[in-house]
Formats: C-alpha cells, sequence, structure tokens
C-alpha cells in the first residue's frame, strides 16, 4: 500500500513539473458499482481543490473539463471515493466499491486512538449521531441492544433511577459489577447519589461523538484495578475546520406503559375474599372488612368499581427535546457549541425528568508543536422522583387497593385508610413533593507538546462535580406525615472528583516496516463525597414546605468520605510489515481502598493479531477482503468495594440521645482486588468487497480473590466479613455482522446484527462453603459453587392437590412427592435470572429521501420473579386485590388447576416458590426510526443546508411469555449483583412515539 | 528522546511522589477498633452502644413483645396486618428463613458482643465508675440471653434442661473470624445459669440511681422473671421484692390512673425500665403494628377480640384502654408515636411477689392480699377477701396484657394456646423459633430446633 501512495505521489509531482502548460481538456466516462456492475447516477465527480465538478447520469456517465495534472474524486454516499489523475487521458471508467468502513475507522482507546484494523483487542465501538434521537433518559438505555456482549437493562419504568451494565458477564459476588466509565479521560462518578438517582442520567448523549466499550483485557488493562467490568469510554464531538455549522433539533412525543396487567373488577373480588373467608369459617370477618373497605357506596350491588391500576399512571406522558449545536474553527482554533433541553413526563404519576446542558469543547493551536484545549460540560438535572418499589407511596402499589373502594369520599377527599386497605398514594399527588436536582460540571482541560516528530507528551486535568440536591415534603394527609403535621427532608451530597493523566506516546516507523508505537504515564484520581441531610416535622401549613416551617426538627447527619488511586501505565504497539500485530500493556495501580498489606496491584495484559488478508496468498482476493485473527490475554482488576472495607472499625451509636460506639466491622488487612484473567481469541471477516464484514469472538474470564462478603456465624455479633476468596468465570462467544444488502442510488439496505452468549459460574466461595442461600424469606436469589450467579433456590411448587386445593410443593429432589407443608419442601434450583442468550438486529434502509431504522433486540432464557405474587396472586390470602388468573382457585374436590384453594391468611401457597417464576424472555421493537430528508434542491431557496423530519418510536412491541409488567425489570430496591431477575410492583417500561425535525445551516 | 523521556519522568516523579500519601486515607465516621476501647470515655461510650443495640427494634424497641404477644395470641388478640413474619407467629407455623426470627438472632448477639467488648476493657474504666459499667454490661448480656432461650428453644418447664439444647454461649469479644466462631448450642441449664450469674453480679453492682439506664432493682427485677420460668418460686419473690424495695425507695410507686401508666415521653414513677424513644429515634415496633395511620402508624395490625375485652370486669378502669377504630377493638397501650418502650413496670413485680409468696406460702415484703388488691384497687376494683394462684394469675394476665407477657407466662404455667379450633401446648415446637436458616447455613455445628429441618 505505502508503494502505490509512493508511486501515485511521485506520478503527481512529475506530472506537475511537466505539464505545467497543458490544456484543459475533455474527460469522460462511466461510473459503474462493484457489487452489480450497473450504473451508477448521481455520483459527485469533484476536480480535487475546486468547485468544479459535475453529476453522473441515468447511465453512470459524466463529462468534465479538466487539466491533465488534476484530479478527480468520484464520491458517492455509501461507497468508497475514489481518486483519479487525469493524465493524458480523454475516457476515465471507474468502479466504485461499496463502503462497508471497517479497518480504516478509527476507534478510541485508553489514553489515545487506533484504527481499528490495528486492534488486536476487543472493543465495541457506537457513534453518537446513531442515539441521538432515541427518547430516553440517559445514553446507557440507548446502548440496548447495539453492542455484542455488552447488556444493558433498566430496572424499570421510573425517570432517572439506575440502569445495569454488564460487559461480559458478573464477576464478582460482593463487589461491583458496573463498567468503569471515563468521559475524556476523566473517570467519571458513576454512583454515590442520593435515593437511586443515576448520576449517568445528567450527561446529554447528544454530545456525544463516540461510546466504545473496551472488553477484553488487551483493551481494558490499561485501566488495571477498575477494568474488570470493562470500561466505557464516552468522547465528545469536537469542532472541524471550516464554516460555521448550526443544527437545531426538535422532538416531540406520547408516552404509555409497554404492558398492563390485569386485576380482578369488584364483582369478582367480593366473590374471591368471602370465598376466602368462608372456606376459613370466617365470612362474618370478611364481610365487616368489606364494609370497612367499601366506604359510601355498597359492595353488595357493585356500586364502586376502581380500576386502582389506571390511576397509577400518568395519561399525559410524553418527551420533549430540544437541542442546538454550532461547530466550525479556522486552522488554529475548532469549537464545538452546544445546548439542549430535555424534558421527560413519566408514565407514572409523579415522575418526571428534565435536562437542560450546555457544552463547549474548544482546541487551540499554540504553535504547530503545541495544543491546548478544554471540555466544559455543565448540566443541571431535576427529576421528580417516587419512592422505592417495597413502599406504599410507589405509585403501582395503588394496585393492592380493593377495586371496591372508591377513589374519593363524599367530600371529595382521598379515601386513605382504614376505608382504603392500605395508604392511598394518590394523596401524595395532592399533598407531597419529591425533588432531586443535581448539577454536574465535568470539565477537561489539556495541553499536548510534540517534543519531536515521533514523541508527544500530554497532560490533562478534569474534574467531575456532582451536586445534588434532594427535598422531600410529605403533607399532613400522606402516611409519612399524618401524625406529625408533615414531614419534609433535604439532602445534600457533593461529590468532587479529580482526576489528572500525564503522558508520553512515542510512535515511528523503523525500517519501513517496523511500525511502533508506546504510550506511558501516571494518572492520580481523588474522590470526595460530602453528604448532609435534616429532616423535620410539625409544619403549620402544608402549603409551607421546607424545613424553615418545621417546629421540629428531628434528624441530621453530615459524613465525608473518600479514596484515591495512583496509577502508573505503559502500552506498546508493535506492527510488522502491516501484517503482524502485537500490544502490551501494563498498569500499576495503588488504591486507599485496600489493605495495609496490599496497596498496589500490577496488572499486564498482552495481545497478537495476524491479518492474514495481507498475506501474498490472499492479498487482493475480492471474496475474504479482510481476515484478521487475534488473540489476548490478561490480568483486569476490581476496586469496587466501600472505601474502608480492610479496617476493623467502631461506628457511633447513641441511646436515649448519649452518644455511644459499636463494632461495625471486622478487620481485613489482606484486602485486595479482585483479579479477572481474560483470554479473548477473535477472528474479523470482511467478505464479498466488504459486503459482509463480521467479527467472531471467544472468551473466558476467570475472576479469582472475589471480593465478597463471606456470611459468618451472627453469633459473633457481625454477619459478613469482606474476604478475597472464591472464584467466578464467565465464558462464552460474541457474534457481530454487519452487511450491505442493497447499495442502490435510491435504495440502500445495510443489516446489523450482535449476539453473545455469556456462561457466569460460581466456581468457589471460602473453604467448606458451597453456598450463600436465599437472604430473604420473600426472594429465591442465591449464590451456589457450579451455578449462575443470582440463582433461584427454594422450593419447587407442585400445583394444587384436586382433592382439598393445598398448594403442594415437591419434598424430594427428584420430584416424586410432594407435601403440603412449606417446611418440609424439598429446597432446590428452580430458575435462573442470568439470560443465556441476548443481542440487537439493526436494518437501516434508505429509500430516495427516506430512512428507515429498526432496531430489534432480545434477551433470552433468563426467569423472572414476581414478589409480589405472594401478595396479588396468593389466591385471596388477604384484602390485596389480586390478578384475574386468580379467579381459577381450587373450588371443589377435583377441581385440576394451578391455584390453591382461597383460604383467608392461611398462605396457602403464598410463600417464595417456583410458583412465581415465569419465564422472562422477550424481543422487543426497541427502536424504529423514519425520516424523510427534504431535498437540497428545495431547501436552498431558504438559505439550509439540511432538513429532516423523522418518527422515532420506541419500545413499539414487545413480545414475551412474561405474565408481569414487562420482562425488562429488575425490583430497585432490591437490584444487586445476587438479587436481580425480581419483580415487585416495579413500573413496566414506557412505550413512545415521538415525531421531530432537524435542521441544519 | 531519552533526555526529554527522563527529564519528563523525573518532573513527573517529583510533582507526583506526594501522591503516594493520599493511598493511606482514614474514615471519618468511624474509628479502628484499637483506639475504641482505650480509654475511660471510649469503653463508657461503647457501653451507650450496647444500650443502642439492645434498644432497636428487633429486641426491646418492640419485636420481643410483639412476638410474645402473637405466640400467645390465644384467639384473644389477632394479627391482621399484611407483614408475614408475625403472621407465621400467629399461625404457630414459622418458616424458618422467617426475616425477623433471622433480625433477633443477630441483633441480640451483636449486643451480646458489644457487651463482651465492655467487659473485655474493665481495667481502662475509672475505678469509681468500673463496678457499675460491669454491672451495665452483665444486665445487657444476661437479658439478651435470657430473651433469647426463652424464644429459641424449649422453655424450663419442659423439663430435660440438661439435655435440651439452648443457644450458643458466647462470653469473649470477636476480634476476628476463626475456628472458634463456628460454636454448637449449650444446654438450657447451662444458657440459665448464665443467665443467673450475670443477672445477680449485675445487681450487686450496679446502683439504685442510674437514670434510665440499668439500675440494681432493674437486674433484680429480671432475676425475678428468670426465676418465674425456672420454676424457682423463692427466688423468684425475693428478687421481685428486692426490687420493689428499692424501687420504692428510689421513689418509684403505682401511678394513681392506670392508663397514665402508658404513652409516657418520660418514664413515669411506675417505669422501672424503658427503652427511651424520642423522635430523632423513634422506632417503637409495638406502636407501629398496634396503633392507627391517624397516630402515624401501619393499618392498625392487631385487632383485640371481644372474648378478651369480656375478661375486664365492668369497674374495671383498664377496660378504658380500649377503643373502636378502623373496624376492630384496639388497644391505647401503644397508641402514640414517640413514646417510651415498656418493659418492667412496678406493677408486675407486686404481682411476682403475690404469686411467688402464695406459692410458698410466705408474705415476704408484704401478704399475696396485699400484692393483688394494691393493683386492683388502683385500677377501680374492690378488693379481695382471699386470693388463690390462679386469681393472681388472671389479674397478672389483665395488668400486663398486651406488654409482651402473653408466651411467657402460659409456658411457665404450662398453658395451653388455643387459636381457632386448634390448641398448642405450652412445649409445643411449633411455638419454638427454628434457629434461622441464615444461621444454619453459615454455621455447620448448629443443631436445628424439633419440626424444622
Amino acid at each position: 500500500m505505502r508503494k502505490a501512495l509512493l508511486f501515485v505521489i511521485a506520478l503527481f509531482t512529475l506530472s506537475l513539473s511537466i505539464e505545467v502548460t497543458a490544456q484543459q481538456r475533455q474527460v469522460s466516462g462511466t461510473v459503474i458499482s462493484s457489487e452489480d456492475n450497473e450504473p451508477l447516477p448521481g455520483v459527485n465527480i469533484l476536480i480535487k481543490g475546486t468547485t468544479r465538478g459535475v453529476i453522473s447520469d441515468l447511465d453512470g456517465r459524466y463529462s468534465i473539463q479538466a487539466d491533465a495534472n488534476e484530479t478527480l474524486v468520484f464520491s458517492f454516499v455509501g461507497f468508497v471515493s475514489k481518486e483519479f489523475i487525469v493524465g493524458n487521458r480523454s475516457n476515465i471508467n471507474i468502479t466504485l466499491d461499496p463502503d462497508a468502513k471497517t479497518l480504516g475507522e478509527v476507534v478510541v482507546v485508553g489514553y489515545g486512538s487506533q484504527t481499528k484494523g490495528d486492534l488486536t483487542g476487543n472493543i465495541a465501538s457506537v457513534k453518537g449521531a446513531d442515539l441521538a434521537t432515541i427518547p430516553v433518559p440517559n445514553f446507557q438505555e440507548a446502548l440496548q441492544g447495539r453492542m455484542a456482549g455488552v447488556f444493558v437493562e433498566s430496572s424499570s419504568g421510573k425517570l432517572g433511577e439506575g440502569v445495569k451494565i454488564r460487559v461480559r458477564g458478573t464477576t464478582s459476588i460482593s463487589g461491583g459489577n458496573d463498567p468503569l466509565y471515563v468521559i475524556d479521560g476523566v473517570p467519571m462518578t458513576s454512583s454515590g447519589g442520593i435515593g437511586l438517582y443515576n448520576p449517568l442520567s445528567d450527561i446529554n448523549f447528544n454530545d456525544v461523538e463516540s461510546f466504545e466499550v473496551l472488553k477484553d483485557a488487551s483493551a481494558a488493562a490499561i485501566y488495571g484495578a477498575r477494568a474488570a467490568n470493562g470500561v466505557v469510554l464516552i468522547t465528545t464531538k469536537s469542532g472541524v475546520k471550516g464554516k460555521t455549522k448550526f443544527n437545531v433539533g426538535i422532538q416531540r412525543g406520547v408516552s404509555s406503559p409497554t404492558r398492563l396487567r390485569e386485576f380482578l373488577n369488584a364483582e369478582e373480588f367480593v366473590e374471591l375474599m368471602r370465598e376466602s373467608g368462608d372456606n376459613v369459617g370466617d365470612l362474618a370477618f370478611v364481610e365487616s372488612r368489606l364494609d370497612r373497605y367499601s366506604g359510601w357506596s355498597d359492595w353488595r350491588t357493585n356500586e364502586t368499581d376502581t380500576d386502582w391500576q389506571k390511576e397509577a399512571f400518568n395519561p399525559d406522558a410524553g418527551t420533549t427535546n430540544v437541542n442546538f449545536s454550532a461547530s466550525g474553527g479556522d486552522e488554529k482554533t475548532r469549537f464545538f457549541f452546544s445546548g439542549a433541553y430535555d424534558n421527560q413526563t413519566g408514565i407514572l404519576i409523579r415522575n418526571d425528568f428534565e435536562r437542560i446542558s450546555g457544552r463547549l469543547n474548544l482546541d487551540h493551536k499554540v504553535t504547530e508543536r503545541f495544543t491546548l484545549g478544554a471540555n466544559f460540560g455543565l448540566s443541571r438535572t431535576q427529576n421528580n422522583r417516587l419512592a422505592d418499589d417495597n413502599q406504599f407511596n410507589n405509585p403501582i402499589q395503588l394496585v393492592a387497593l380493593a377495586p371496591i373502594t372508591p377513589i374519593r369520599d363524599l367530600n371529595g377527599q382521598l379515601y386513605d385508610r382504614p376505608t382504603a386497605t392500605y395508604y392511598n398514594n394518590l394523596i401524595d399527588s395532592e399533598n407531597a413533593q419529591w425533588l432531586n436536582t443535581s448539577f454536574r460540571n465535568i470539565t477537561n482541560i489539556f495541553g499536548e507538546y510534540k517534543i519531536r516528530e515521533d514523541l508527544k507528551f500530554r497532560s490533562e486535568f478534569g474534574v467531575d462535580i456532582f451536586n445534588q440536591n434532594e427535598e422531600q415534603f410529605f403533607g399532613s394527609r400522606t402516611n409519612l406525615g399524618l401524625s406529625t403535621n408533615g414531614f419534609g427532608r433535604s439532602r445534600w451530597t457533593r461529590i468532587f472528583n479529580y482526576n489528572t493523566n500525564n503522558y508520553f506516546t512515542y510512535n515511528k516507523v523503523f525500517a519501513e516496516k517496523h511500525n511502533f508505537e508506546a504510550v506511558a504515564g501516571m494518572s492520580f484520581q481523588k474522590s470526595d463525597q460530602y453528604f448532609t441531610f435534616v429532616e423535620g416535622q410539625e409544619f403549620p401549613l402544608d402549603e409551607l414546605r421546607t424545613l424553615a416551617s418545621a417546629a421540629e426538627i428531628t434528624g441530621g447527619s453530615s459524613s465525608v468520605t473518600n479514596f484515591t488511586f495512583l496509577s502508573y501505565f505503559s502500552r506498546i504497539n508493535y506492527k510488522y510489515a502491516d501484517k503482524y500485530l502485537a500490544t502490551f500493556s501494563a498498569r500499576v495501580d495503588g488504591s486507599s481502598r485496600f489493605g495495609d498489606n496490599n496497596k498496589y496491584g500490577f496488572f499486564p495484559a498482552a495481545s497478537v493479531g495476524w491479518l492474514v488478508s495481507e498475506e501474498s496468498f490472499l492479498k487482493g482476493n475480492s471474496k475474504l477482503s479482510l481476515l484478521k485473527v487475534r488473540g489476548s490475554y490478561g490480568l483486569t482488576g476490581n476496586a469496587e468495594i466501600g472505601n474502608f472495607d480492610h479496617l476493623g472499625l467502631f461506628g457511633s451509636s447513641s441511646y436515649a440521645l448519649i452518644p455511644g460506639l459499636r463494632p461495625s466491622q471486622i478487620p481485613n488487612p489482606n484486602l485486595t482486588w479482585e483479579k479477572t484473567a481474560q483470554l479473548d481469541l477473535g477472528i474479523e471477516f470482511a467478505l464479498f468487497n466488504d459486503r459482509i464484514t463480521g467479527e467472531l469472538d471467544f472468551y473466558d474470564k476467570n475472576t479469582t480473590d472475589l471480593l465478597l462478603n463471606v456470611p459468618v456465624p451472627a453469633t459473633s455479633g457481625f454477619n459478613i466479613q469482606r474476604q478475597n476468596i472464591g472464584r467466578m468465570q464467565n465464558y462464552g462467544f460474541e457474534v457481530v455482522l454487519n452487511s450491505v444488502n442493497v447499495a442502490k442510488q435510491n435504495f440502500t439496505w445495510n443489516t446489523s446484527f450482535n449476539f453473545a452468549r455469556n456462561i457466569n459460574r460460581v466456581r468457589e466461595l471460602a473453604p467448606g462453603q458451597e453456598s450463600i442461600p436465599p437472604a430473604s424469606s420473600r426472594f429465591l436469589n442465591g449464590v451456589f459453587i457450579g451455578q449462575s450467579i443470582g440463582v433461584f433456590y427454594g422450593p419447587a411448587y407442585a400445583g394444587v392437590d384436586p382433592a382439598n386445593g393445598d398448594a403442594l410443593y415437591y419434598s424430594n429432589a427428584e420430584k416424586t412427592e410432594t407435601t403440603n407443608n412449606y417446611n418440609d419442601a424439598e429446597r432446590m434450583f428452580v430458575g435462573d435470572p442470568n439470560p443465556r442468550f441476548f443481542g440487537g438486529l439493526t436494518n437501516s434502509f434508505t429509500i430516495g429521501n427516506f430512512d428507515l431504522s429498526i432496531l430489534f433486540q432480545g434477551v433470552f432464557g433468563n426467569d423472572i420473579y414476581d414478589g409480589g405474587g405472594g401478595f396479588f396472586a396468593a389466591n385471596g390470602d388477604w384484602f390485596d386485590n389480586s390478578t384475574l388468573d386468580q379467579m381459577n382457585r381450587w373450588q371443589n374436590p377435583g377441581d385440576i388447576t394451578d391455584v390453591p384453594q382461597a383460604r383467608l391468611g392461611e398462605c396457602n401457597g403464598c410463600n417464595a416458590s417456583s410458583r412465581y417464576i415465569s419465564d422472562g424472555s422477550y424481543l422487543r421493537l426497541r427502536t424504529m426510526t423514519l425520516g424523510y430528508s427534504i431535498p437540497k434542491a428545495t431547501l436552498e431557496r431558504f438559505k439550509v443546508s439540511s432538513m429532516r423530519v423523522f418518527f422515532t418510536g420506541q419500545n413499539l412491541l414487545t413480545f414475551t411469555k412474561y405474565k408481569g409488567w414487562d420482562p425488562e425489570v429488575n425490583a430497585d430496591y432490591l437490584a444487586s449483583n445476587v438479587f436481580q431477575g425480581n419483580d415487585f410492583y416495579s413500573a413496566p417500561q414506557a412505550k413512545t412515539f415521538s415525531l421531530g425535525i432537524n435542521v441544519g445551516f | 528522546m531519552k533526555k526529554y523521556i527522563i527529564t519528563g519522568l523525573i518532573s513527573l516523579t517529583a510533582i507526583f511522589s506526594s501522591c503516594d500519601d493520599q493511598l493511606f486515607q482514614t474514615p471519618f465516621q468511624s474509628i479502628d477498633q484499637s483506639l475504641a476501647l482505650n480509654s475511660d470515655a471510649n469503653v463508657k461510650s461503647v457501653l451507650i452502644g450496647a444500650y443502642g443495640e439492645m434498644r432497636g427494634t428487633p429486641l426491646y424497641g418492640g419485636r420481643l413483645q410483639l412476638f410474645s404477644e402473637m405466640l400467645g395470641a390465644n384467639s384473644e388478640v389477632r394479627w391482621e396486618g399484611t407483614f408475614n413474619q408475625p403472621r407465621e407467629m400467629f399461625n404457630k407455623q414459622i418458616f424458618v428463613n422467617n426475616s425477623f426470627v433471622e433480625g433477633t438472632w443477630a441483633a441480640a448477639y451483636r449486643a451480646i458482643n458489644i457487651s463482651n467488648n465492655v467487659l473485655s476493657a474493665l481495667d481502662v474504666v475509672n475505678e469509681s465508675d468500673r463496678a457499675r459499667v460491669e454491672g451495665e454490661a452483665l444486665f445487657i448480656r444476661g437479658s439478651m440471653y435470657f430473651e433469647l432461650i426463652k424464644l429459641y428453644a424449649q422453655p424450663w418447664s419442659s423439663g430435660n434442661t440438661t439435655t435440651n439444647l439452648g443457644v450458643p454461649l458466647i462470653l469473649t469479644p470477636t476480634r476476628a473470624i476463626t475456628e472458634e466462631n463456628f460454636v454448637s448450642r449449650n444446654t438450657v441449664a447451662e444458657v440459665y445459669q448464665q443467665i443467673l450469674d450475670d443477672l445477680n453480679r449485675a445487681e450487686s453492682l450496679l446502683p439504685a440511681v442510674n437514670s434510665f439506664l440499668a439500675r440494681n432493682y432493674v437486674a433484680a427485677g429480671q432475676l425475678s422473671r428468670v426465676y418465674l420460668q425456672m420454676e424457682r418460686f423463692a427466688d423468684a419473690r425475693d428478687a421481685a421484692n428486692r426490687a420493689i424495695n428499692a424501687a420504692t425507695t428510689n421513689g418509684k410507686s403505682l401511678i394513681p390512673v392506670y392508663m397514665n401508666a402508658f404513652n409516657t415521653d418520660n418514664d413515669s414513677n411506675e417505669d422501672l425500665f424503658t427503652i427511651q424513644v424520642n423522635t430523632q429515634d423513634p422506632a417503637n415496633d409495638m406502636f407501629t403494628f398496634y396503633s392507627l395511620p391517624e397516630f402515624g402508624a401501619r393499618g392498625g395490625d392487631v385487632s383485640i377480640q371481644p372474648v378478651h375485652i369480656d375478661q375486664y370486669d365492668l369497674l374495671d378502669n383498664r377496660r378504658s384502654q380500649f377503643f373502636f377504630s378502623a373496624g376492630e377493638e384496639r388497644t391505647a397501650k401503644w397508641r402514640d408515636q414517640f413514646k417510651n418502650v415498656k418493659v418492667m413496670r412496678l406493677a408486675e413485680l407486686y404481682l411476682t411477689r403475690a404469686e411467688a409468696n402464695l406459692r410458698e406460702s410466705t408474705s415476704v415484703g408484704a401478704t399475696p392480699l396485699a400484692d393483688v388488691n394494691r393493683i386492683r384497687a388502683r385500677v377501680g376494683l374492690p378488693p379481695l377477701l382471699t386470693v388463690s394462684v390462679s386469681q393472681i394469675l388472671r389479674e397478672r394476665k389483665l395488668e400486663l396484657a398486651h406488654e409482651g407477657h402473653s408466651i411467657h407466662d402460659i409456658r411457665r404455667t404450662r398453658g395451653t394456646v388455643t387459636e381457632g379450633s386448634t390448641s398448642y401446648q405450652f412445649n409445643d415446637p411449633r411455638m419454638v423459633f427454628p434457629i434461622p436458616q441464615r444461621e444454619m447455613d453459615a454455621n455447620p455445628n448448629l443443631v436445628q430446633n424439633q419440626g424444622y429441618n
């Protein structure tokens, strides 16, 4: 390739010197597409460095005046541009190849960038532009289904809450499993917000140029002790030299829940409850309760039939997005400026999210050698928050109320207990406020100095300032403020996280064939978190909602915590003859989080690659245009534990306003990183002139020295001790396939497919320890050697005894014997919340000025435990309203059903068991976008360079067997490494239809 | 080039060498265990920490009382709340993973460990306070073992006390997890002996005046409960008598209006021991479950049945505790929020002394009749002329109803609990808690109670 280039340059120079006086002549020819050998109309033919150009006609023909020393540039959307020097030819026929954009693409890596062709590690990359119009509050949800092996799950349809991301499985049982997020070189604060607030919601992903996920050890080891869960690199947009370009976009949408459940109506409810009471000889008690619950109305005539579920949802849910950007610059200075307003009104009542964000990215060449720059991002996010899923004031918990209960009494006041079965949280809508505001500034300044042509030094200093405030007020009618004339709380936290990276980059080609690049440097990070709260009660009026009005301040606290990392890192890339690739990287990480005996850790990785298609026997083969094999092995760590877990501590514990102390933690001076050794073997290929490209990867991650909260006998005074013990394995494969199905002028069709299989296995726990059994009586997730983390373990439900309606459980492992005594049930593995497969399929079309993109995303082979089932699917065990399927309860001897006899208060089958487990697989039409670009000819009159109107739909269709609200669920108050796949009155996801317009000028 | 790199690295090293110190951070909200017990003030703070633990809802903050009332409900009260954990106790079908059962077990052993920490560091306590500090720690440890043995083992009255399994006895503080932490259960007799040792020594060390914290008469009162369980009536009588004497000498007395003894911000004259509740530290699970939303509680999870209320004489002022709300009768003993949790009232000790005196045919301190009539007079009932054990037990039941005595009095008197059509003997294994499943899993040396696998 290099030879060809030299030849061209030589030729160019030659022609320049010889034909300076040459005359312009007519050059003509035909442009043909390589994929079907048909003529390509509409191809731009431009003379390089001029504005002279023509467009090929319907037969692909063109004709242009050109000098012999001029170069023709043939370009067409979706094809690789070609250049041709006119020379002495008058007829130039050219064949254009479809552009599959593989080898030449630049990918951001840790402390640098590389062309994709030179990579020996596994990095998944998504362009920000692909996500720009997806109507979700954070970029994590937008990434769903787009990267192989990157699992994304948002806990529910509540706005502003956490999103779970797992890169190649779960590596840790008790430590963190989220990837490290690095934005423009600054490791971001991604947790530590008040409540369940997701600090990553502060990022306006319209500003992002690209997301890269470093998946294997070779790519990630340069982030050392925090890389075992993968690293997400976020690069924001930078300016482009040239005329200043403006872009304005407006988008509005309406949202609704993806699914609803069916609950009993008043008549069915009365029937079930009376039967339930009658079956235990307590009909009179039930009827007295029905009297109480029906308020002013008569349950005997079904006077009231309230659909409480409907009340939990907001009929006016929707989204609004307005964004503006300007970018441009000259030779020395380039800028990107943006502002955006995002507003989402949640599908649940009392829930919304608003973000105002601005960004200025600048870089300036002081001299040829010295560049300065800054990326400055600022945002304010306001989130009207909701209580956790398990709280009475979680809107979805309204479904527990009886359909015979009127919403309001005869005076128009909302009914509360005792008429309502439980707290009627509609009162919160009238009488409470819960506003969360976060201010975020992520700023990074850098200087880069070219010491020599082949050596540069870069220094970066970044801060991530996260400032969050939560103002809660619960008025005198709410359950939290009822007896105290209101309750108010104000919480503040500030996380100041600063980071500096300083490194050299050396780049040189030796003897033409040895391409050598090296990076070496250090970084230091410190994060300080301050937290303060005050709470009070006894407010004179419900309208006075700040604590200044509280007659009694009942609580307050402040706390400080911090951590530091000091790191040294290096990477060497070596390429021989453009065929053989090798990368070595290493990082030494020191952290305050670890014991005195183990402050520093060393994380090396090595990888090799071979571009087989560059070998002479394959070179130029159009059927197999790229074949690369690569392999990597290395060590990464996980440091996501508490800041002081290694110390033996006493914490404060007061009694009767007297200060006190008590032991809070058992020491472990040996505490150190979790170590993940990962092997990755991959093949990259391109077939038929890059029409089909793909990647296949196999990986095997072995995590040892697990940071484990080992259960110890509670008789010691402690429940757990943090130890480095145990081993976990994740292995699997990933497939990425991209194809250009059709590439004609008026019609293109591209398909992109990704698919991953991850197998998670717990291999070892503490010596002699076989399991960490389910830690809750209501949920079943446990940890067992040889099983996936969080596997469901408990009694297997055996249906209903047809003779007497008893709930039955299997009493032996073989499932041959049953018992009606829950305590005698054999506990066994009854399900697995970890998906077996997940992936995404994107089809993109352009038809004339229309563009259409359809993303299907799916998760398969996982189970969900519906923890609310013990209340609403418990055959009328108590007065909670039941789901419709409970009407199939056993009634008479001989009835064959899965729903036991209704028995008030006797828990006939209401305990945690496989009864409440179901298949959570789903396939979802995640995102569909249909756009129309107004033809340029029309736009020119309005001095507009581009205009596109579009429709974007999110979560339009969901295919699943799951019986609950939505299969994408992870009850927020429970969600942890082990507790996964649980539903507990968790809100369904939002389905959004939106329309937008984008104008560039 | 080498020159540049070396210069660069040297300057970097210079700038960031100070960073290494940054790797040693100390927490702001906790102190190292080596410092926690090294001074008089610190050990006393740890002692308060033990009260803080004992005060929690899993222990005297409400659940110990609730468990007793639910196990001994006897169709007189009814669990109607949504929480499964108390309902399982009420139904006498307790699941091995009941989180309340697990929580109380763990909390009691935490309180024991804190007490053991205090007891291990008495030598740094000022000599003038050493006896009191030791006495308080022993009182807490003994009380915790007493509460554990009553719930997690067969009662003393079942006999076989030297073979029936009690709970593990831990008498030293835990500083690290070793093989020794994988303990086995001691026998019922061994545990009772330890309780007696702790409480007797506590009584001898404690002063009579010590604000609302442990005092000598509180330890004596607790001892009287222990002896009653062991059916050592003479000892129970003497302990109760000592408690009454010390308490009344120090200003304690029955307060004239019965219901004024409840829902108090501060300890009343009648309170021998309470858990201090305030708005900063509001937890009181008896309030949470017995009271009603309009008072800031849950939905009225416990109702009082007519069969109970009918046992009170129409003249009995104690009837005034009952009120109708949310469709059921309720007791006002736990009506208000932020009020102290009653653990031991003087009235109990009069009734204990009366019963023990009568059973022993003695009149230590006062005649049984005088003690019983003292209780009756206060609530407007006419004096008895003669008295029997069953009359005293009936008086005791009504006087102390809904205060956490129910199952324990039934057990020691070998009574029965009847719920609906099912009767449970005092020693029915279904009324003994399981050893929590979590604990069984964490410690293979434990043996589960009868009836739980």
